[in-house]
């Protein structure tokens, strides 16, 4: 049995008819142009947004599973977000815990794996973009939910806290959990178990990274060319 | 003082307060008691004392706490769900809806009929203001947005209580009456008006365990919904229980503008932004803030305590939009 299956998910004006089934410990991007159905196929998957179609995770239906049993076992990375009060860097983390209890189990040591230390006291609302999602990164962790739906979690980090990220996405899924992850770098692409490609609202291919992102593919969907060249390597010490 | 240190001594800190301006406003006033006899007054030892504590100073007191803790919690309630540090009763006009409420009460000679009819109609008025809040201004509204919604909202429900104004001219009494309210006034509170505000205790008790997850929806409704609150439960809560907190002390107390404003930012700066801490908190320092500024309009010469209130508030209002925008 497939962990996750979406069947017919579609938002009105937002999304159309996406079918998707992904297996347990799968490191999934979820790549496509601008406004093509990212973010709201993540939120969808969620249950952060109405939505027509149903979202299976093995096999029951999580429109209808209560929203304290959802928060333990989905949780969402936003895109960006504001943070309106000076919550510490700690206490926004182990929000992740609301729904075990508040037990703060692990928080510490999720708090170092984030590289997030010196941090650890500070209002959230000072911090910079990067450091910003870190603390929604660790606080996803804090939630030890198998399904993790991280929107665009790479765009605001340097390259070390990216490769970082990735490294942990990797961990995740290695450990049996399901990262889905939306991206606009396909240079990365080789990280990832398998590839999801929206194009209009609609899905337009799933599978292994190489074997989806074609060059025929690439220009159809970005119009853009691609070439294999030797880049840049970079990996952490 | 650390934020640690302030936390730690913050409750029995507000208590003391309270306790010290309780008995200070049991003391002080056109004959002042020593606490010796505010003592034999309570005891009832003292027939005279006893009069003034338990007739005059007693219900003006318990409805001074009542007043400042519903206002202070409401106001707190309304930044977490509007995730607006400026979001509070009377800048919103929740407040000017409960006074238009009670005003249109007596403006129609209703308000006598029954205990229950001044706080019914400011909870109908106060609803019906935060209805067109909520519409105008959904959650995470920018600050011009939501500023913009309650001064239109303040200016229709400003016209509301005029017209009721303008039609009972002829009556000295309700005229006098809708004057009080307008102005927002402790004076002649008895035990009839505590009984009114009364109910506001259980919709504070009811706050009391919505101090996590309202931390967590002050932060993002998806963000909260994701981590396994109950968003649309919580806000209905939340939006009710901060409109008839309002409401009750509107219905007792008349307009009592900034309250709601200035004791949960105030408390916030101090203690941070964790609400489990800051629902007692706001509760005991609304209470001790209204009640001091009912101190000092009394010390004034019977300044009202609306005013006071206001000219407290107003430029820490200022001082908060010029640090904000």
């Amino acid at each position: 049995m497939n962990a996750l299956e979406a069947e017919n998910v579609t938002v009105a004006g937002r999304l159309e008819e996406v079918n998707l089934s992904l297996p347990r410990g799968q490191l999934v991007g979820l790549v496509g142009p601008n406004g093509s159905g990212k973010s709201t196929l993540l939120q969808a998957i969620g249950g952060l947004l109405e939505h027509d179609g149903e979202v299976h995770w093995f096999g029951r239906d999580l429109n209808h599973i209560p929203v304290m049993e959802r928060g333990r076992l989905t949780t969402w990375v936003p895109q960006e977000t504001q943070f309106a009060f000076g919550f510490s860097v700690r206490s926004v983390i182990s929000q992740g815990r609301y729904a075990h209890g508040d037990d703060d189990h692990g928080i510490d040591g999720i708090i170092a794996r984030c590289d997030l230390v010196e941090l650890a006291d500070r209002p959230v609302n000072q911090l910079s973009g990067g450091e910003r999602m870190r603390v929604l990164l660790a606080r996803a962790l804090a939630t030890e939910a198998p399904l993790q739906l991280w929107d665009e979690p790479l765009g605001p980090l340097d390259v070390r806290h990216a490769l970082e990220v990735l490294t942990m996405a990797r961990q995740l899924a290695d450990d049996g959990r399901t990262v889905v992850l939306s991206l606009h770098d396909l240079r990365i692409a080789h990280c990832l178990d398998s590839v999801a490609v929206l194009d209009n609202r609609r899905l337009r291919a799933l599978g292994p990274p190489d074997d989806v992102l074609t060059p025929e593919l690439l220009l159809e969907v970005f119009g853009v060319k691609a070439r294999i060249t030797p880049g840049l390597a970079l990996e952490i010490p | 003082m650390t934020r640690g240190a302030a936390s730690r001594y913050a409750l029995p800190g507000a208590i003391a307060l309270l306790l010290f301006l309780m008995i200070t406003a049991l003391g002080v006033g056109d004959m002042p008691l020593s606490p010796a006899r505010i003592w034999a007054g309570l005891m009832r030892t003292d027939e005279l004392a006893a009069a003034i504590v338990w007739q005059i100073r007693m219900p003006r007191l318990i409805v001074a706490v009542f007043v400042g803790g519903s206002l202070a919690a409401s106001g707190l309630v309304m930044q977490a769900y509007f995730r607006n540090s400026l979001a509070s009763p009377g800048l919103l006009g929740v407040s000017s809806g409960g006074t238009a409420g009670a005003v249109v009460a007596i403006g129609i000679g209703i308000a006598g009929t029954s205990l229950l009819v001044m706080p019914v109609c400011a909870i109908i008025g106060a609803l019906i203001a935060t209805s067109a809040v909520l519409i105008l201004a959904r959650s995470g509204a920018s600050t011009e947005r939501l500023l913009l919604a309650g001064i239109a909202l303040n200016a229709l429900l400003a016209a509301v209580t005029s017209f009721v104004l303008s039609q009972s001219i002829l009556s000295y009494e309700r005229n006098a009456q809708i004057l009080f309210w307008l102005l927002g006034g402790l004076e002649d509170r008895s035990w009839e008006h505590v009984w009114m505000v009364l109910p506001t205790a259980l919709a504070a008790i009811l706050l009391w365990p919505l101090g996590r997850s309202m931390d967590l929806l002050s932060l993002g409704a998806n963000e909260a919904q994701s981590l396994g609150v109950d968003v649309r439960r919580l806000r209905r809560i939340m939006i009710v229980l901060s409109t008839v907190l309002t409401a009750l002390a509107t219905a007792v107390s008349g307009t009592v503008g900034f309250v709601g404003l200035v004791v949960p930012h105030a408390l916030r700066l101090m203690l941070g932004p964790e609400h489990r801490r800051l629902v007692p908190l706001a509760l005991i320092g609304g209470g001790a803030f209204v009640l001091a500024c009912d101190l000092i309009g009394r010390a004034a010469g019977g300044l009202r305590l609306g005013i006071v209130t206001s000219l407290i508030g107003g430029p820490f209002f200022l001082w908060l939009l010029r640090r904000k925008v």
